[in-house]
């Protein structure tokens, strides 16, 4: 028995010896194949610029690793690498990117530990966002303590937003209810809304903007008429809808990711809960929803967003290779152009900085202003500008999600009040 | 007052008409071939993306979707079980040492169909609205999708219970699960008859599927949210019992209906309050002895 | 003197023993930053795993409550980290779990079987949903920011509970209690027969082994640095501790943590190198094992032991 027991610690340490001790040996870098002589101030040698990212390709995030991040990522790196790469003075050469992709599995713990694999063992240059606000919030404080800079991720958090000057190295990309819920307001109250009914998830994404939301109608004079919560698993919103049409209320808000979302409209539809704005966070945006429900179907609904090609030519162009690049059914209309934008962003940032060092490049991103496919995209306080957004509420219309706010980068105007649900 | 009530009894019956055929594949595959399936959330998973594949790609309507998927998913189960569960079974010192080892394949089996559907249909939501309109009845509305499901719910038990009360197999199947040597004993293929069940099993499952892809939305990763859906009602309406899932999950979607009523909040905390309580003071569910 | 007869000397393998552990505790002195996370995460599992084979081992009852014990001792740490000393909010962790682990045990005496499986699952699942709720409602937060404690010394302390969870599985196995246990899962009318406290022995022992799953949860917070409760009460880490003590093998107290190391192993390999299919890689390792590993890894070291004697002999 005793024997035994020895033998498996054995085992263990067999198993674990050879991953430190590689860890141990990293620091010598590869021996180089017998050193040329060169004239003095030789470039140092490298050949590729490395990110590593550790996302969620499995588990409850997966669906939200696919959707923006990892195909504006994806496509950038192409065209990026095909024009031979981003140009670094220090190296004298342009360097190609290339990608070191971990799965987290949707585990927090796996997420911690990967992360600080990549910046201690495999010494990335650069890091990619976690999925998930939840993520992003563990993953802040690792990347600060590195001094590595960390764009984006798909979350963001008015909380988020208030650890930021502890944190310089974090550039958390998007939206939060900051940006999306007062513009919104605004447009409510110009349309005439009296009453609006609040629904949201429990979760931080959903308390914030319920409490976003409660504080901006207040001050414009909207009335919350009703303010009620539903949790992770929620598979019937019927109560909540009928409540809200028995209210017979102007607006209808929901907070919430794009299942419940869904539920919501198509349930609201069942019931002919119509009101006269129809707004879902998350979601609204994928193009999923126009095959799930047509065109007549999702008229008129308004959701957190949004960007799409008629906003320019090289926006065009992009939209017909993002929907070429996941299917039809894959596409979407909200963070690809933030983490398209924000990645040129740090593009240009780097060859300004002529290095890869964090520190130099850090500066330069949270006060350089650059101009990007969707227009010109900066920093103010480590969160992007307002005006930077390609837009931040969208609508479907004639099957289409146009822009409509904010005003300057609308690409038409607000239907309103929605249409009636078609009849059948 | 009295709308209200005819809703949230009506909501009830209709999320519950879901719950119980989610529930009654997974309570066949324990309560006979003792195989907890965690795995069963990825078989109506695998129903539902099949049915959106056949309907996106070749227009083939939902309805139809559900005589097709079916039997496919029925010959996956049955292969499953004659390959890798009949061997378990022969290997296994123990009906504890069985359900042990068969809880482990089935995590296999998850793993294995969740990332290959990752693979297949990508990460994406997805949908089915061909049924989400409205039908007015008794002053209220409900919509024809989920008014689809517990139809079929009745329905497949129907058959079910005919199925296993009328016919040969049937009968080996009641044989099987009251007592597996003496059901041997009397000639019953025993091997046989509990891969027909987990295979029906499967095609429960994929039934589920298919309707659950006309109403909520789906995706690759959805599985395990189900089978924790499939573990409450198998124990609501008594383990291994078929016509107590099905009611079962009537009931725990009228629970589920009257407490969202009242707060949305804690709808679920009910459920799993519900059923531990239940599984202290009454292990054999509602309906057991 | 032959090799053989070497390798079953008594005092060689207290000398083993004694070298691993030093081994051990001296790693961060010479091994890497990420060596050191690395062989944390490994023996966070072979904790998770041995304290869950201390009662579901021997008995046979299948616990998925492993989940709610780690959550409770990660929750704890969330709360009290912040006021009290380390070892206390561990410790406080750990007992915490316990307290919860014998309430549970005590409600459940009647349940066996699947029963038992069932509601230990359902235990997990109300845990995360009760949390949730009461931090919405009471609280008005949705998730924690723990204390971030240095990676050396978050491995020592995971080091220390390693330890003292080997040194209980070993001692409960050789005590009267371990005798107890095991007539329980042989036959537990029977053990009642014998005079056995069956209760007794089943709660106690549920509640030693949620004590360090609950210290390991309580400590492991705090490289987690933000939790939530779906995060915390994540259900794959109550089937986690199955399968890797299943994949190992029960027979025997190394099983366990064999069981744990290479499933721990394995898994960095894969999420690393075949991000895309290492649940397919996974999924198909475990079907495997199972079809032709039935007594795990131990039952293949046993196998080949007997053959190798057999060999010997002859």
């Amino acid at each position: 028995m005793k024997k035994l027991f020895i033998i498996l610690m054995m085992i263990v340490l067999v198993c674990a010896m050879p991953l430190i001790a590689c860890g141990e040996e990293e620091p010598a870098p590869a021996p180089a194949p017998a050193p040329a002589p060169a004239p003095e101030p030789a470039p140092p040698e490298k050949d590729s610029i490395v990110f590593g990212g550790a996302r969620s390709l499995s588990g409850f995030n997966a669906i939200v690793a696919e959707t923006s991040f990892n195909p504006a990522w994806y496509m950038w790196v192409e065209e990026v690498n095909a024009a031979g790469g981003i140009y670094v003075e220090e190296y004298g050469k342009k360097l190609p990117i290339e990608t070191i992709m971990y799965d987290d599995k949707s585990d927090r713990g796996t997420l911690v530990k990967l992360l600080e694999k990549l910046i201690t063992e495999d010494k990335v240059d650069f890091i990619l966002g976690p999925c998930s606000t939840g993520s992003i919030f563990a993953a802040a404080p690792i990347a600060n303590k590195y001094e590595y800079i960390m764009i984006g991720g798909e979350g963001g958090s008015i909380t988020l937003a208030e650890f930021l000057p502890s944190m310089p190295y974090i550039f958390p990309v998007i939206q939060d209810s900051s940006h999306q819920i007062p513009p919104l307001v605004e447009l409510m109250v110009e349309k005439g809304v009296k009453t609006a009914a609040v629904i949201y998830f429990e979760d931080l994404h959903g308390v914030e903007n319920a409490s976003t939301t409660v504080m901006e109608c207040r001050k414009a004079g909207i009335d919350i008429v009703m303010y009620k919560s539903f949790p992770l698993g929620t598979k019937d919103l019927s109560p909540l809808l009928r409540e809200a049409k028995a209210l017979e209320v102007d607006a209808f808000l929901s907070m919430s990711y794009p299942d419940e979302s869904f539920l919501a409209i198509g349930q609201s539809m069942e019931i002919d809960f119509n009101p006269k704005v129809f707004y879902a966070t998350v979601g609204i945006y994928m193009t999923v929803l126009k095959d799930i429900f047509g065109d007549e179907v999702i008229e008129g609904i308004m959701g957190g967003g949004a960007w799409n090609g008629k906003q320019s030519p090289r926006a065009a162009e992009l939209e017909a290779k993002r929907i070429e690049f996941t299917g039809p059914g894959g596409m979407e209309y909200w963070g690809f152009a933030v983490f398209w934008s924000a990645f040129q962003h740090l593009q240009q940032s780097i060859e300004m900085a002529g290095t890869l060092d964090q520190t130099v490049i850090r500066d330069i991103l949270a006060t350089e202003k650059f101009d990007t496919d969707f227009g010109p995209w900066w920093y103010e306080n480590q969160v992007p500008a307002l005006e930077a957004y390609a837009g931040v509420v969208g609508q479907w219309q004639d099957g289409y999600f146009e822009v409509i706010l904010p005003t300057p980068k609308a690409t038409a105007d607000s239907i309103y009040p929605k249409p009636p649900w078609p009849k059948h | 007052m009295m709308v209200t009530i005819l809703n949230v009894v009506i909501d009830g019956i209709l999320t519950g008409g879901i719950y119980s055929l989610i529930a009654m594949g997974f309570g066949l595959q324990y309560g006979v071939a003792r195989v907890l399936n965690i795995s069963h959330g990825e078989f109506i998973m695998l129903g539902a993306f099949a049915t959106w594949s056949l309907y996106t790609f070749f227009g083939i309507n939902p309805l139809i979707s559900l005589v097709i998927c079916g039997p496919v998913l029925f010959g996956i189960g049955f292969l499953i079980h004659r390959t890798l569960f009949s061997r378990l079974q022969r290997i296994s010192a123990s009906t504890g040492a069985y359900e042990a080892s068969s809880l482990l394949a089935t995590f296999g089996i998850l793993f294995i169909i969740q990332n290959a559907a990752l693979l297949i249909w990508g990460p994406f939501v997805r949908g089915l609205g061909v049924y989400s309109y409205p039908v007015s009845f008794a002053g209220t509305t409900f919509g024809f999708n989920r008014l689809i499901t517990p139809l079929f719910a009745i329905v497949i038990s129907v058959a079910f219970y005919l199925f296993i009360s009328r016919t040969r197999l049937g009968k080996a199947i009641r044989a099987a699960a009251q007592d597996r040597v003496t059901a041997g004993l009397m000639g019953v293929k025993i091997n046989s008859v509990l891969a027909v069940c987990f295979g029906l099993g499967a095609l429960m499952a994929s039934l589920a599927g298919s309707l659950i892809s006309i109403t909520y939305t789906i995706s690759p990763i959805m599985g395990l949210e189900y089978t924790a859906i499939a573990f409450i009602v198998v124990v609501l309406g008594g383990l291994g019992s078929i016509s107590g899932s099905f009611i079962g999950g009537f009931l725990l979607g009228l629970i589920g209906s009257i407490v969202s009523y009242f707060d949305a909040s804690l709808a679920l905390i009910t459920y799993y309050v519900i059923f531990m309580l239940l599984l202290m003071v009454k292990p054999t569910g509602i309906l057991g002895k | 003197m032959n090799m053989a007869k070497i390798i079953s000397n008594r005092p060689f393998y207290l000398g083993l023993i004694v070298l691993v552990l030093i081994l051990l505790f001296t790693l961060p002195v010479y091994g890497s930053n990420y060596g050191i996370i690395l062989l944390t995460n490994i023996i966070l599992y072979i904790i998770l795993t041995l304290s869950w084979a201390i009662f579901s081992g021997p008995t046979g009852y299948i616990s998925l409550a492993s989940a709610a014990f780690l959550g409770v001792g990660m929750y704890t740490m969330a709360i009290l980290g912040n006021e009290f000393p380390l070892v206390v909010a561990v410790l406080a962790g750990g007992l915490i779990s316990s307290c919860l682990a014998l309430l549970t045990g005590a409600l459940t005496l009647r349940l066996r079987g699947m029963y038992f499986i069932m509601f230990t699952f359902g235990l997990t699942q109300l845990a995360k949903y009760v949390v949730l709720w009461w931090e919405h409602h009471i609280n008005a937060i949705t998730g924690r920011y723990v204390i971030i404690i240095e990676p050396p010394i978050v491995y020592y302390y995971i080091l220390v509970i390693f330890v003292s969870t080997l040194l209980a599985a070993y001692y409960i196995r050789r005590s009267r209690l371990g005798l107890a246990l095991q007539t329980i899962g042989e036959n537990e009318e029977a053990a009642a027969h014998m005079g056995v406290n069956v209760t007794l022995v089943k709660v106690i022992t549920f509640g030693i082994s949620a004590f360090f799953m609950g210290a390991a949860g309580a400590i492991m917070a705090t490289r987690w640095i933000y939790i939530d409760p779906s995060i915390a009460f994540n259900i794959l880490y109550s089937f986690l501790p199955v399968l890797m003590a299943i994949f190992g093998g029960m027979g025997q107290l190394y099983g366990p943590i064999l069981g744990a190391a290479i499933f721990a192993y394995l898994e960095e390999l894969l999420i690393t190198r075949f991000p895309y299919y290492y649940m397919l890689f996974f999924g198909v390792v475990l079907v495997v094992a199972v079809l032709y590993l039935p007594n795990g890894f131990v039952g293949l070291i046993e196998k080949w032991r007997r053959r190798s004697g057999e060999r010997q002999e002859s």
